[in-house]
């Protein structure tokens, strides 16, 4: 009986591979360690900048309140309710540019430009690990603090009804779009492989793509709501959950599951991005230097 | 230790168009030229051999070694190192490996020293009895003790290049890649990094290769010379078979007991003659040193003499800037190619 998990081969690959995710984390959280240090070594001013980005994006928020305080709604829904959508995408935005700044193209193009990929290749680490590991940037909290202040507000203004479902869902849907944004950021990173001249359309589609989830879908002209519907299938992150969330009907008609394959989405993209980033790898030229 | 056959790598560069035509053009189809960094090398290296790579700028040196460190993926040809494919298994395959690139550290540029070695210690997974020992032996062979607590970027040149040597050691890796390890430093600290790489190949049975511009690099430190140029490798085999086939001229300098009117020997040239010395000039090939030396007292009286041999330095450039080597196959050196 002793001997059962070294003869079994499934057991001990399983061992070996929790052994090696058990390392790698490991690694990371050392990495990260260092890079939050370095960071907060000055903690006034770290302080005054997290709390400075936190007001200066509340305030873009504010002015989008003085035009509901006009109009009193936008395509028929209240400014708690635009609050929610708002907030979700501010806090899995902020949470997604602090863990993922690694594979922000500009970064990521600069470290391949430096030549200091070269480096982390040269570690018996994975590198998607170091490459994170190395650019963690706790400054977002600010973004992330302004997605609170504003998901405090929509929790006033809004009135959800809470249910159980509702509250294991939240996280998912947060979980899902940390995800989408991640494999955008890690997708426009491995374009940089072959050309860094492409930096600009990536940027569109990230920072475009989450100013443009802050809305509802359905002010948005047909064709453009289609393509973030059935080509970048990103109003499923958090326009459909919020249909869920709010308790409003679907405009669009589409199966009543819809609101639930959020986070589906997010680790499917993110998948598919990763698998994206390992092809790229094998076409890493280095630098002449 | 080392098997390369057939290596290539090939890079395509984007060439930029002028004015936004052009841009345009380029997006649409790049044109493209290819540069062959590598072109169809191969060589073999046993284990515990310390082998100087050499070449002009540009020659490929350093891209051949970031195939052998599992950093690029060539073009084509076969590429096995210590049992693996670099590119491969690039985690497993690093973990036996050391590398140091000249031009670029590997620490963590805002890390003390001392921390950054500690993270690599749980990096490399190194049980700490391993880790004291060659710390505490390495600490005192390249002098680290100094700068231990500085942040790397306050380091200079020479101090950095330690502590990457350092670092890239503490595993006790079976290979070590070194590219241009000594450049840009004065004299005393080339020389302390020689006698580390001496050490450890040495005592440790460390495989080296060594890429340099500096040859006395490599005449202190290889008895093995490979030379590359325009991707292709021109020369492997021995040094002294390097100088004796590519030396050139070397000379004899003699001082005469009396003087005389006219100092000519068949098969050397008179290079100089002031008083009673003279410097004649005269080719390994045609006559040996001691044949001429023969004829010289047979013909003369002398005092003293001494032979100079002509300097390394001026062999390799010579090599580089007439192309002595370009139409010839490399196995000729000595060293078959290994297959
Ligand atoms: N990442 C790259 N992209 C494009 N071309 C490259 C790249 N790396 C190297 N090259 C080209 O390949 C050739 C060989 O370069 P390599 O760096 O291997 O030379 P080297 O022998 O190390 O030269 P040096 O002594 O100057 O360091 C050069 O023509 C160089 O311009
Ligand atoms: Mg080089």
């Amino acid at each position: 009986m002793k001997n059962f998990n070294q003869l079994n081969p499934v057991a001990t690959m399983s061992r070996r591979y929790i052994q090696t995710l058990r390392f790698t984390l490991d690694i990371y959280r050392r990495l990260v360690a260092i890079q939050m240090r370095a960071q907060v070594q000055y903690r006034a001013s770290f302080l005054l900048d997290v709390l400075s980005v936190a007001i200066t994006m509340s305030m873009f928020f504010v002015s989008l309140a003085l035009v509901f305080a006009r109009f009193g709604n936008l395509a028929g829904w209240t400014l708690g309710q635009v609050a929610f959508l708002w907030a979700i995408v501010e806090v899995s935005f902020g949470l997604m540019d602090m863990i993922f700044s690694g594979f922000d193209p500009i970064n990521f193009g600069r470290r391949i430009r430096q030549g200091t990929l070269d480096q982390l290749l040269l570690r018996p680490v994975n590198i998607t690990i170091q490459v994170l590991g190395d650019d963690f940037v706790l400054r977002r909290l600010g973004r992330i603090c302004e997605g609170f202040i504003i998901f405090a507000l929509a929790l006033k203004l809004a009135h959800i009804d809470w249910t159980l479902g509702k509250l294991l869902y939240l996280p998912c849907v947060v979980i899902g779009l940390v995800c989408f944004f991640g494999g955008l950021f890690i997708v426009g990173a491995t374009i940089t492989f072959w050309t860094v001249d492409s930096i600009e359309a990536i940027n569109i589609l990230t920072y475009g793509g989450s100013e443009m989830l802050s809305y509802p879908a359905h002010i948005y002209p047909d064709w453009l709501r289609r393509t973030f519907m059935y080509i970048v299938p990103a109003l499923f992150l958090n326009y459909y959950p919020a249909l869920y969330f709010l308790n409003k009907p679907d405009p669009f008609g589409l199966p009543t599951i819809m609101p639930f394959v959020a986070p589906l989405i997010g680790i499917g993209l993110l998948g598919a991005a990763l698998i994206f980033w390992r092809f790229g790898l094998r076409h890493y030229q280095s630098t002449g230097t | 230790m080392i098997t390369v056959n057939n290596l290539q790598k090939y890079f395509s560069i984007n060439q930029r168009q002028q004015g936004w035509f052009g841009a345009l053009r380029g997006l649409i189809k790049p044109t493209q030229t290819v540069v062959r960094a590598v072109d169809d090398i191969s060589f073999t290296v046993q284990r515990g051999e310390l082998v100087g790579y050499l070449g002009p700028n540009g020659a490929g040196k350093s891209t051949t070694i970031k195939m052998l460190t599992g950093l690029l993926v060539p073009s084509s040809g076969e590429l096995q190192v210590n049992g693996a494919v670099p590119w491969r298994e690039r985690e497993k395959y690093v973990a036996s490996i050391g590398a140091v690139f000249g031009q670029r550290t590997t620490l963590w540029w805002d890390l003390p020293v001392i921390e950054s070695l500690k993270l690599l210690q749980h990096i490399y997974r190194i049980p700490e009895p391993r880790f004291r020992r060659n710390f505490a032996e390495f600490r005192e062979l390249l002098e680290l003790e100094p700068f231990l607590n500085s942040p790397v970027r306050s380091l200079s040149l020479g101090q950095r290049m330690r502590a990457d040597l350092c670092a890239a050691m503490l595993h006790d890796p079976v290979l070590l890649f070194l590219d241009e390890p000594t450049i840009g430093l004065d004299v005393v600290a080339k020389q302390r990094i020689r006698q580390f790489i001496a050490h450890i190949n040495q005592e440790r049975s460390t495989t080296v290769l060594l890429t340099t511009h500096d040859l006395s690099d490599v005449e202190k430190l290889c008895k093995r010379v490979m030379i590359i140029d325009h991707g292709r490798l021109l020369f492997d085999g021995a040094l002294q078979t390097l100088q004796d086939r590519f030396g050139g001229k070397r000379e004899l300098v003699v001082d005469l007991a009396e003087a005389y009117p006219t100092v000519v020997v068949e098969g050397a040239e008179v290079l100089a003659h002031n008083g009673l010395r003279v410097t004649y000039q005269f080719d390994r090939k045609v006559v040996s040193a001691s044949e001429l030396i023969g004829r010289v007292s047979a013909q003369y009286r002398i005092v003293d003499l001494s032979v100079r041999e002509p300097e390394i330095e001026a062999t390799v450039r010579r090599i580089y800037e007439e192309r002595l080597l370009d139409r010839e196959p490399a196995t000729k050196g000595g060293r078959g190619s290994g297959a």
